[in-house]
């Protein structure tokens, strides 16, 4: 037989337990909208049967229970989910800072409008045509000054803001990989303090939570692989163990060690490419290419906005629209230039002799030079000293050259419908300056569209994941609540089974043995 | 599935914000009129947008460019129809005098308003419109005809190679079509007609009546050359009408398929808008009815 005290004892660890349970109970409330919290519960297991086996156990007719005890304290939390999310999240980290990188593009570009590149485009060509009609007419003249400048100011002006926007993209990518070494340096510090709380037997729930937030946070930034070596020692088999950090690329295989058992390896993006372009990127002292890190999230995408070098040329997306404003600046006045010096001017006319003027000029070199050109367009001094320098008239001989004569500036206006192999690429690819851009700017706008929809795509599919992993994780207060009446209404039983006891006691202390008093 | 408190406020949040997203949506299309404000919201009609904007910039040229056409066609018509009634009235005076009836005198008369005519057909001549001679092809700083005994016209008309140069004051009226703006200055004032014009006036000045036979057949020459151009001319006005006819009707057809292409449908963007309302009205109702209560608010 059990001994007196028994039935105390059992409602004494029935109390204890409920208690606990109530405690945590009070905790889920209260962390209820703490980000990355998980809910915990309290594991109750029935503690050890009396009489336990052995040879001098008692005789009695079977085993007695002898009340509960709370196992442990854990985390309602799906691993497999976690590693969905983070593999969602890191697409949306790379589709939503690409397509933030081609909205500020289109916006910069601005077309279609009445003041993109186009438009301009076209009103120079009107003005040519207006001068064309009435070569003498000075007005048209001047006006077909202006225009060009428009011209040329908004190539510089489209050419100087892709610039500044990609210096802004340039810190982002330095705030980004500080960021990424200082989620690291956190998630090393949380390592530590579970290493060193595991092997006594605990499970540190809050410093588990901590430590998947964060790598939650890294998940957006970079493509990572978690998995977890246990410490030997008195661990909890329910132990997560030290969270080993890999980066990986977006088939899964390893790139480099982001972080390990002997703790973090600094990550560095270097601009070491053609024209500042980013071309390394190193690991503590491994060092990948980035055209060979096919990696997605945030970092990949705010690199290729920002470029990279790519066969010895530096790519990217601001870095490819300025290149093709560039070769459309250059064909478009080279050619503009080779029209012009053959026409005759109302000076040459009246000189009688024939002088070479550029339309154009580029304001960093004398002779016009393509890479940057852009930015560098100007109106050549000679056009701008005097309106007569603007070749009107055609033909041969200068002497005969009149000045009511507008073949010269119908062949300027030409230039414009005219087909060049703007792209200069392997191929010969003919296309005239409106078409051209209009290609350019298509293009611009399919990969953006591209880039919102699959924005849209994984914030639908990250959300869906989310939303599994919170009908798991996330607190109910209504749950709580019932399982707060519940723990109390068990732990009230528990105390009036203590009661019920005193009272068997006393019956037996005070009450029994005196019959006949 | 669990559902919890933190996951409805969350999900109506987001509800919310899609539902704001669509009508900041419908209030862009509505508050300019376009379907896109992004070449991305629809990349072919952004790019189609171009292509009929330069279409219709280049057909409102074309069209500005007619109006240079019929100013130039215009005066031309005007100075060709008073040159013809200058000689007309020339032709008029060469029959009556070569009357044997007249005396020195009369003929003498008859010599000073040929000669006023003659100064006529010189100030013909040298019309100008805005500032341009409109005779002398694409010379058009210069007179095409200097004052003299004859009249003298400028070498680059009495010289057929240089005449060649200068005969195209030509206009764009359409992508690479160009119409002739100017009559041929050569054949409009040539010097065999001011050579003509000044011979009847000397042999009615020197009274020698003889002579005027054969200028009279000079002149109904040179008077046939004047009408074969003018009929030339309205021959091309003819063609410049046809040209401005179409102009007008591409112009046309270029706002329709620009208009087509990125304007919004005003009457489809409302009713869209006014169900994203109501979506939007019950979204927030029931977001506000599922998240207040809880347990909490039925436990004692």
């Amino acid at each position: 037989m059990g001994s007196t005290f028994m039935g105390l004892e059992t409602a004494r660890r029935g109390m204890l337990a409920q208690q606990s349970a109530l405690y945590t109970t009070g905790q889920n409330v209260a962390n209820a909208s703490t980000p990355g919290y998980s809910r915990q519960r309290v594991n109750f297991a029935q503690t050890e049967a009396y009489p336990s086996i052995g040879i001098d156990r008692e005789q009695i007719p079977g085993q007695m229970g002898t009340g509960v005890k709370a196992g442990s304290i854990q985390r309602v939390r799906e691993s497999f989910l976690d590693v969905q999310y983070r593999g969602e999240n890191n697409k949306l980290g790379y589709w939503q800072t690409r397509s933030d990188a081609m909205s500020k593009l289109e916006s910069i570009m601005n077309e279609p409008s009445d003041s993109g590149l186009a438009s301009t485009m076209d009103q120079f060509w009107q003005s040519l045509q207006d001068l064309a009609v009435d070569p003498t007419n000075n007005g048209a003249r001047s006006v077909v000054r202006q225009r060009g400048e428009a011209v040329v100011d908004t190539f510089n002006y489209l050419s100087n803001s892709l610039s500044s926007i990609q210096k802004d993209q340039k810190s982002q990518v330095d705030v980004t990989v500080k960021e990424v070494n200082s989620i690291l340096y956190q998630i090393n510090k949380v390592n530590e303090q579970i290493g060193s709380v595991e092997p006594h037997g605990y499970l540190p729930n809050d410093l588990y939570d901590e430590r998947d937030r964060l790598i939650d946070q890294l998940s957006s930034i970079v493509n990572i692989n978690v998995s977890y070596t246990k410490k030997a020692g008195n661990t909890d088999p329910k132990a997560e163990g030290q969270a080993v950090i890999k980066l990986v690329d977006d088939n899964g295989s390893e790139l480099g060690i982001l972080l390990g058992d002997s703790g973090m390896n600094e990550l560095k993006v270097k601009d070491d490419g053609v024209d500042q372009s980013i071309k390394t990127i190193s690991l503590g002292n491994q060092s990948i290419d980035f055209t060979k890190m096919n990696s997605s999230g945030k970092l990949k995408a705010l690199i290729e906005a920002y470029g990279y070098e790519e066969n010895g040329k530096a790519a990217g997306v601001y870095n490819d629209m300025l290149s093709e404003l560039d070769r459309l600046a250059y064909t478009f006045a080279t050619k503009f230039n080779e029209v012009h010096q053959n026409g005759f001017s109302p000076n040459e006319i009246k000189n009688k002799a024939s002088d070479s003027i550029d339309f154009f000029a580029d304001s960093g070199n004398a002779a016009i030079a393509q890479v940057g050109f852009a930015s560098r367009i100007i109106i050549s001094d000679d056009i701008k000293e005097s309106l007569d320098n603007i070749a009107t008239a055609g033909g041969t001989n200068v002497a005969e050259a009149t000045i009511g004569d507008a073949t010269n500036v119908r062949a300027l206006a030409n230039v414009i419908n005219e087909k060049f192999d703007y792209k200069s690429g392997a191929t010969v690819e003919l296309a005239d300056f409106r078409t051209y851009y209009q290609n350019v700017i298509g293009a611009m706008a399919v990969t953006s569209q591209q880039a919102e929809r699959l924005t849209s795509n994984s914030t639908f599919l990250q959300q869906a994941v989310d939303e599994k992993r919170q009908s798991v994780s996330s607190v109910s207060l209504d749950e709580e609540m019932t399982n707060m009446i519940q723990f109390q209404h068990a732990y009230n039983a528990s105390a009036r089974m203590i009661t019920m006891q005193d009272e068997l006691l006393d019956k037996i202390i005070n009450g029994m043995g005196t019959g006949g008093r | 599935m669990r559902i919890t408190q933190s996951m409805l406020a969350s999900n109506s949040l987001r509800h919310l914000s899609n539902s704001y997203l669509k009508m900041g949506k419908y209030q862009d299309q509505l508050s300019t009129g376009k379907k896109i404000t992004k070449p991305s919201d629809d990349p072919v009609v952004a790019m189609k947008g171009m292509f009929y904007r330069s279409d219709l910039t280049g057909v409102d040229q074309y069209k500005r460019n007619t109006s240079e056409m019929h100013l130039w066609m215009d005066n031309s018509e005007a100075g060709l129809e008073q040159a013809n009634s200058a000689l007309q009235r020339i032709r008029e005076l060469v029959v009556g005098g070569n009357n044997g009836t007249l005396s020195p005198t009369d003929r003498q008369a008859i010599a000073s308003e040929v000669e006023q005519l003659k100064q006529d057909l010189v100030k013909t001549a040298n019309t100008q419109v805005a500032g341009r001679y409109i005779f002398h092809g694409t010379d058009v700083l210069n007179p095409p005809v200097a004052d003299g005994t004859p009249p003298v016209v400028a070498t680059n008309i009495t010289d057929s190679a240089q005449l060649k140069v200068i005969d195209n004051y030509q206009v764009e009226v359409a992508n690479g079509v160009y119409l002739k703006a100017n009559v041929n200055p050569g054949n409009a004032f040539s010097q065999e007609l001011f050579t003509t014009v000044d011979n009847i006036q000397k042999a009615l000045a020197n009274n020698t009546p003889s002579n005027l036979d054969s200028l009279l057949g000079e002149l109904d020459n040179e008077m046939s050359i004047i009408s074969s151009e003018r009929s030339e001319l309205g021959a091309r006005s003819n063609r410049l009408d046809m040209v401005e006819n179409r102009i007008d009707q591409q112009e046309v057809l270029a706002n329709q398929v620009l208009s087509d292409n990125e304007d919004a449908d005003i009457e489809k963007v409302i009713m869209d808008m006014t169900t994203q309302e109501s979506v939007h009205r019950a979204a927030l109702s029931v977001g506000s009815r599922i998240i207040q209560p809880t347990l909490m608010d039925f436990l004692r």
